[in-house]
């Protein structure tokens, strides 16, 4: 007897189709598992068959064979389990094979024949939305954000056996939600002082620029970044969909709606490696740090203590807002990469006590240290904020700044005129963009000819200055005119120089 | 005049040799060739035969027999090529071309090697030098020390370093005067170093004077740099430290100054401030302040009335707005917040007038922090 079972699995941030053909028939007992399985997917033998004698089923004494087609892929992980067991029980004759025909399977048992979630729920019901899905009942929100399919969740296989026998009707779980909150963003009202970093993260925020802060331990630089998130705008829902999908196939906790909608804070540790940064290891394909920020913010604590190859990795997906991640024998995957990058770095390797003479390091440690940052990597930091240790009567005294709704607000607004102008955010404004979009008043001309003329802005950071005084007169609401001289002086203020610090005579 | 450098003798060669073996160092040179003439030194080391019994006491025999070694190897053509080549004279304590003020030192080097203008040694001499972490004010303020004093006909010694050593040979460099560059190196002249300096290097061996008591090809380890300090300060009549931190360098080059009754002049500077922390200091113990080029010109007996001319300023006049923030980033460098704080105005507002004061050349910025650019003397 024969049964054939719809599922899927999880490729990178993607389902994959997967039909689990199952053959039972006379011959030596056993169980044999064809289709590339890999280690943990295999083991699905000796859960499916503990599962489905726990639930009340006799387990035959036959040869019962499972292929997971298509064959030229690896399939990891337990979440074929409930399909193979109902494909099991098909062939058996437990269940009709016409009450599986348009119904597909994610989950993993139990050997008391519970059914548990598993990572990757969302895109493998997105992969296969002509068909209805059964799911774990923990992850039903998930499986329904990928929309048409119709989701029925269940717990246990035997209660998704009589459900399917018609015995009993399909369970009901009322507001089955993951137990965690959504993690508390913290405030920008929080910050004491630091008016330029509590401005470049306005910038950041309202034109999508990203963000390098230059300064000594204990400046706040991982305190300021956090804060970011929290001033950008709900993910709109084509974002919100790629995010969670791709939150799902890595199995990060998804907020109780389902739907990842607020953009992501991602802070990898600088022993990152590169696959966890920027995804593969496995046969999966697991999406690394890199897609789990798409549509957020990926911050690099102490940049240049990543490994390079490491840094070398990021640069292809600031490149394409995707990262292709291959394998010899398997086919390349691409998994959605546009984030916004935050980096952070001490000046120097004594970390700097503050003022320039104050550094024990010389000029040649300096630049050796910020050194390992790539040039090409550097020019992708449109904002270069140097921050410093906030002195005592700020960190007592001072008075509270904006509130993060606040800035938010003003935010929302420059970036809802940036595009209705540019149809882009500043950040991403070319040569023509700029030229068509960034015209400069006559003194903002003047002041930005003399940097260069001063050997003190090249081709590139001309560009760069521009984009940020762009999204600064945006900010100030200045949206239609050119910009004005004050927001150059602004944009240069916001490029602290890193390597060489030049002290000319 | 003095010879030329084609006059590279034998005896000069074996001198570069000597002095260059790699455990010799200057004490042991100079007894060596108190006691053998310096060809006579080479044969016995190569040879094996005993030096001068005191030589021979002064040592242990591994580094005797290390010197023999290394004197084996070496070659006294390729010494005395390498010092033509460079244009490398050998000055031997005793001889007639041996810089004056040295002769008498009892720390003198027994070999010089010298790049360059003897005669720059004629005019009278004053040492600048100070911290390779100086302020944006420490630079200027070197700059226009040496730039004056040059203008004055005065030798400006210094040391090459980064920082404030550099900046004062700059000045020198920048002057119309007569004032000459002599420059103490603590490596052979062949290499420039720091390499930062090459152009200043190369300029001070054409148009001034380059020396060190080691020959071309000796590397500039960290322990030649202390006792560079000490030719450095014999040279000098004055020698003003601009500033320096609570250790450096340049307090060991005063320490020597002080017991050669060299004038030590300094530079004062904020209290809070880490480039002034050893220059105040001296002040503490007695050092004379040096408020004006006028002091050190004074101090050397010079005429410094220069007529009362201001120097031609073609900037516009300060605003009030500008003004204020000038006042925020002295004398202790400020931050763009912190000078926003200090004078109430907004961010992008400071941030607008700080640029122009940059641009204008009235502050320095260096990873956020604004310091005033100017020299901190008095005008004149």
């Amino acid at each position: 007897m024969i049964a054939t079972i719809a599922a899927a699995t999880i490729l990178g941030a993607r389902g994959h189709p997967v039909t689990v053909e199952v053959h039972v028939s006379k011959g030596l007992p056993g169980f044999t598992m064809l289709g590339l399985p890999d280690e943990s997917c295999r083991e699905a033998r000796d859960r499916v068959r503990a599962a489905v004698m726990s639930s009340g089923f006799a387990w035959p004494d036959r040869k019962i064979t499972v292929n997971l087609a298509p064959p030229h892929y690896r399939k990891v992980g337990s979440g074929l389990d409930v399909a193979i067991a109902v494909g099991v029980l098909v062939a058996l004759e437990v269940i009709a094979p016409d009450a599986v025909e348009r119904l597909a399977f994610a989950g993993e048992l139990g050997l008391d024949g519970s059914i548990r979630r598993v990572p990757g729920v969302a895109p493998m019901v997105g992969v296969r939305p002509d068909v209805d899905w059964v799911v774990p009942a923990e992850s039903v929100a998930e499986a329904r954000v990928a929309g048409r399919a119709l989701v029925r969740p269940v717990d246990r296989l035997d209660r998704l056996v009589e459900a399917l026998n018609g015995v009993a009707a399909w369970p009901e779980f009322d507001r089955i939600a993951s137990v965690v909150a959504e993690p508390d963003v913290p405030d920008l009202a929080d910050v004491k002082g630091q008016p330029l970093a509590r401005l470049g993260l306005e910038v950041a925020a309202a034109g999508g620029h990203h963000l390098l802060f230059v300064g000594p331990p204990g400046a706040g630089k991982t305190m300021l970044a956090r804060r970011l998130p929290g001033l950008l705008p709900d993910l709109d829902r084509a974002h919100a969909l790629q995010t969670t999908m791709v939150h799902s196939a890595a199995g990060v906790v998804l907020p109780p709606g389902g739907l990842v909608t607020r953009p992501p804070f991602r802070a990898p540790h600088h022993t990152s490696s590169v696959g966890s940064l920027v995804g593969g290891g496995s046969h999966q394909m697991r999406p690394g740090e890199i897609s789990l920020s798409h549509g957020g913010i990926l911050f690099l604590d102490e940049m240049g203590q990543f490994a390079p190859k490491v840094l070398d990795g990021l640069r292809e997906a600031l490149e394409s807002g995707e990262i292709m991640v291959g394998r010899v024998e398997q086919v390349r995957v691409a998994m959605p990469a546009q984030f916004q990058l935050v980096g952070a770095t001490n000046p120097c390797p004594c970390g700097g006590g503050g003022a320039p003479s104050e550094c024990e390091c010389d000029e040649r440690g300096r630049t050796r240290y910020l050194g390992r940052l790539s040039g090409p990597l550097l020019d992708r930091f449109d904002l270069r904020i140097a921050v410093q240790r906030p002195d005592v009567d700020e960190l007592l005294g001072g008075r509270p700044g904006e509130s993060t709704a606040d800035v938010a607000a003003r935010v929302l607004a420059a970036r809802t005129r940036a595009i209705e102008r540019n149809g882009t955010l500043n950040a991403a404004l070319d040569d023509r963009g700029l030229n068509e979009f960034a015209p400069l008043q006559p003194d903002a001309d003047t002041m930005i000819r003399t940097e260069i003329e001063r050997g003190r802005l090249t081709g590139r950071g001309y560009h760069r200055v521009r984009r940020v005084a762009r999204t600064l007169a945006d900010l100030a609401g200045h949206h239609e005119r050119p910009i004005g001289v004050e927001h150059i002086a602004g944009a240069l203020s916001m490029r602290a120089r890193v390597g060489a610090s030049a002290v000319a005579a | 005049m003095s010879a030329s450098p084609d006059h590279v003798t034998d005896r000069s060669g074996a001198v570069a040799v000597l002095a260059g073996l790699p455990s010799m160092g200057p004490r042991r040179l100079r007894l060596v060739l108190m006691h053998h003439e310096p060809g006579d030194a080479l044969d016995r080391l190569a040879s094996g035969r005993p030096l001068h019994q005191m030589v021979q006491r002064c040592g242990d025999p591994a580094t005797l027999a290390a010197l023999r070694d290394q004197a084996r190897s070496a070659s006294v053509d390729r010494a005395r090529t390498a010092c033509e080549r460079h244009g490398v004279r050998v000055l031997l304590h005793g001889d007639d071309l041996y810089p004056e003020p040295l002769r008498l030192d009892p720390q003198a080097p027994a070999a010089l090697f010298a790049v360059g203008d003897l005669d720059a040694l004629a005019a009278r001499r004053a040492g600048i030098v100070g911290t390779r972490n100086a302020t944006a004010a420490g630079i200027a303020t070197a700059h226009e020390l040496g730039h004056d004093l040059a203008e004055l006909g005065v030798s400006v010694v210094s040391g090459l370093a980064r920082g404030i050593d550099g900046a004062a040979h700059r000045g020198a460099r920048a002057a119309d005067g007569p004032g000459r560059a002599v420059a103490v190196v603590a490596n052979g002249a062949d290499v420039a170093y720091p390499k930062v300096h090459r152009d200043l290097w190369s300029w001070v061996c054409a148009d001034g004077l380059l020396l060190s008591e080691w020959p071309p090809g000796v590397t500039p380890d960290p322990w030649k740099f202390p006792l560079r300090n000490r030719i450095l300060a014999a040279l000098c009549e004055v020698l003003v430290v601009v500033e320096s931190r609570e250790r450096g360098g340049s307090l060991i080059t005063a320490r020597h100054a002080i017991d050669r009754d060299v004038e030590v002049m300094v530079v004062p500077g904020s209290p809070r401030s880490r480039a002034s922390e050893g220059t105040n200091q001296l002040l503490v113990d007695g050092a004379t302040p040096v408020t004006s080029v006028a002091d050190v010109a004074g101090m050397l007996g010079l005429d410094h009335r220069r007529a009362g001319r201001s120097p031609y300023d073609g900037r516009p006049p300060l605003t009030e707005a500008e003004t204020a923030a000038l006042e925020a980033c002295g004398p202790e460098p400020a931050t763009l917040g912190m000078v926003s704080d200090l004078v109430g105005q907004p961010l992008i507002d400071v941030a607008l007038t700080l640029a122009r004061l940059e641009q204008q050349g009235r502050l320095v910025e260096s990873g956020g922090w604004f310091e005033p650019a100017g020299s901190r003397l008095e005008p004149g």
